[in-house]
């Protein structure tokens, strides 16, 4: 069973194909994702209107470049699946078109994906993992903690009360001058600083809802920035480092509530799970296995490939709700807000 | 050669069917709209396939209209018919809004310019004139009505398009012969079909047409300053 999958829901156009062999091994066959990070460099952020023009333009050589390396032809895939939000709907329409152009053209089945339910599922392509576990979803537009029970069925267990992790530290590289995305430039830099030089708020730090706060931390990191500014290169290096280890501490301290609050609606958890751009960071990931370990749970990180938004995690989305029957048709539409709540799992059929 | 055109770009959602040298149209769907083109163009299109004999497999190209138009609605249109393209391995052509709405006036103004006045809000027009023999005399902008008239030189002029009477009110102000021919929304989908066909697919690329680079300014305010 082999399945296309298209993300367009931010600044990324990518496209793969992704398989279940008779075997049951679970294959990547191709997995092209065309970056648009240059192109909003210069803004510190995501411009939705180049965001949406850069897709449309790269939409199909991308699609192209998926079948030619997984080595297939339009006509040798099961299903079309592309993501339909949440995110910036200008580019959500360009993939979801064109992922419903090439089912209605082929004459295969057409899945509409939740950007959200795909990261979500990505351990079970990767790790194979049974239901239930808990996830914590990291991303720059999602902060999220989630009872994943099955195919179309989460328990939203907490989430930000106001910036995602991912923006957090977007908004604290460009307050240092470092490069956008500001992920992987405040990681390196907090490799060579100390952490312990400044003494950052832990949010929330202690409460039993399994909510974040980020603002306020991200405040505080400006307010002792300027203070000290003009920044020297150990500074910039400090301040990373002691933010990444606020960070850190608030991550595992709220994933720890998320797991007391996943047993209290009597969910046992079979993994804990971290998915999502900034799963990418090995601090967060470290500090999540200690987390786990103390837990006596097992920890499951996607591979760095699959960590930022890709086409393989939606065209493995597709194939297990094609599995289940869950399809969509042409009229499916783009929706910049959707919670995983909305979602329903596919009812149980009288036997 | 058999043709699948798709227009989203201004006051409607159209999709047809066309071989080459047909009077009409093996299938065709328009629906007036304002908004709503990314929801309903894919139903629209599945519609009228069924409607056609030999499905997708027929097909020898598509052609979409590439602007100037609504940006959501040009990247919904050219997104289709790209991926069209691609699943069904046939080359796809960009066809111009104010092309389409002049051509069904080609060779039938004798001695009038004809020119194409579409509406692009805040009273700007996207505009472009050409002979009645369909030669290029004005070529496409975005200008005011006013400037849109006195482009037309002495006239007289045969206008179309949703800004057609906008211009035309601008024309006779100075004293121009000017004709509102038709003033719909969106051009004759069958018309997208036909120039689509005679389309060079190397100089008509599937590719939106924006006329304006996108509104953003850098941002580096919130910068610390660095020793």
């Amino acid at each position: 069973m082999r399945v296309l999958g298209i993300e367009t829901t931010c600044d990324e156009t990518a496209a793969a194909i992704v398989s279940v062999e008779r075997s049951g091994e679970h294959k990547i066959l191709s997995n092209e994702v065309l970056s648009q990070i240059a192109a909003h460099a210069a803004y510190g952020g995501v411009v939705p209107e180049i965001a949406a023009r850069a897709h449309v333009e790269a939409i199909d050589r991308i699609i192209a470049r998926a079948f030619a390396d997984a080595g297939l032809k339009p006509g040798d895939i099961d299903a079309v699946a592309a993501a339909a939000g949440p995110g910036l709907v200008g580019g959500v329409m360009v993939g979801l078109t064109a992922g419903k152009a090439i089912a209605l053209a082929t004459g295969k089945p057409f899945i509409a994906v939740n950007h959200l339910e795909a990261h979500a599922l990505t351990a079970r392509l990767t790790d194979n993992l049974t239901f239930p576990y808990l996830l914590l979803l990291v991303s720059g537009g999602h902060t999220q903690l989630l009872a994943v029970r099955g195919v179309g069925d989460y328990l939203k267990l907490g989430g930000t009360i106001d910036d995602a992790v991912g923006e957090a530290f977007d908004k604290i590289a460009k307050m240092l001058a470092l490069p956008y995305p500001g992920g992987p430039s405040v990681e390196r830099e907090a490799a060579k600083g100390d952490s312990e030089r400044f003494d950052f708020p832990r949010p929330m730090q202690g409460r039993p809802n399994p909510d974040f706060s980020l603002s306020g931390l991200k405040t505080a990191v400006r307010l002792v920035a300027e203070r000290i500014a003009p920044l020297s290169d150990n500074d910039v290096a400090d301040l990373c480092a002691s933010f990444q280890a606020a960070i850190v501490d608030v991550m595992v301290d709220r994933t720890r509530a998320g797991l007391r609050a996943c047993r209290e609606a009597g969910i046992t958890p079979t993994t804990l799970v971290v998915a999502g751009g900034v799963a990418a960071n090995q601090a967060i990931r470290s500090g999540l296995t200690r987390l786990a370990t103390e837990a006596g749970l097992p920890m499951v990180a996607p591979p760095q490939a699959l960590c930022g938004d890709n086409g393989a995690m939606i065209a493995w989305a597709g194939l297990e709700r094609l599995r289940l029957g869950m399809v969509d048709d042409m009229g499916a539409v783009a929706r910049p807000r959707w919670p995983l709540n909305e979602l329903t799992p596919k009812p149980a059929t009288a036997a | 050669m058999r043709i699948l055109a798709i227009d989203t770009a201004l006051g409607a959602c159209s999709a047809c069917v066309f071989e080459a040298g047909a009077a009409a149209p093996l299938a065709q769907e328009t629906l007036v709209m304002d908004r709503g083109h990314a929801e309903a163009l894919m139903p629209l299109i599945e519609r009228v396939m069924q409607k056609a004999d030999g499905g997708f497999a027929a097909l020898g190209r598509v052609a979409v209209t590439v602007g100037p138009g609504s940006y959501t609605g040009l990247r919904v249109g050219v997104s289709a018919a790209r991926a069209i393209a691609f699943a069904a391995g046939i080359p796809a052509v960009g066809v111009t809004t104010v092309a389409a709405c002049a051509a069904p006036l080609i060779g039938r103004e004798h001695g009038r310019v004809i020119a194409a006045a579409l509406d692009a809000r805040h009273g700007q027009v996207w505009f472009q004139a050409l002979t009645a023999e369909g030669k290029p005399l004005v070529s496409l902008r975005q200008v005011s009505y006013r400037d849109a008239a006195r482009a037309i030189g002495a006239g007289p002029v045969s206008l179309v398009g949703s800004a057609a009477l906008s211009v035309a009110n601008e024309a006779w102000a100075i004293g121009l012969d000017a004709l509102v021919v038709d003033d719909a929304k969106a051009p004759n989908i069958a018309w997208v079909a036909r120039l689509g066909l005679i389309a060079d697919p190397e100089s008509a690329p599937p590719r939106p047409l924006y006329l304006k680079a996108p509104e953003t300014t850098p941002q580096d305010k919130a910068r610390l300053p660095r020793r």
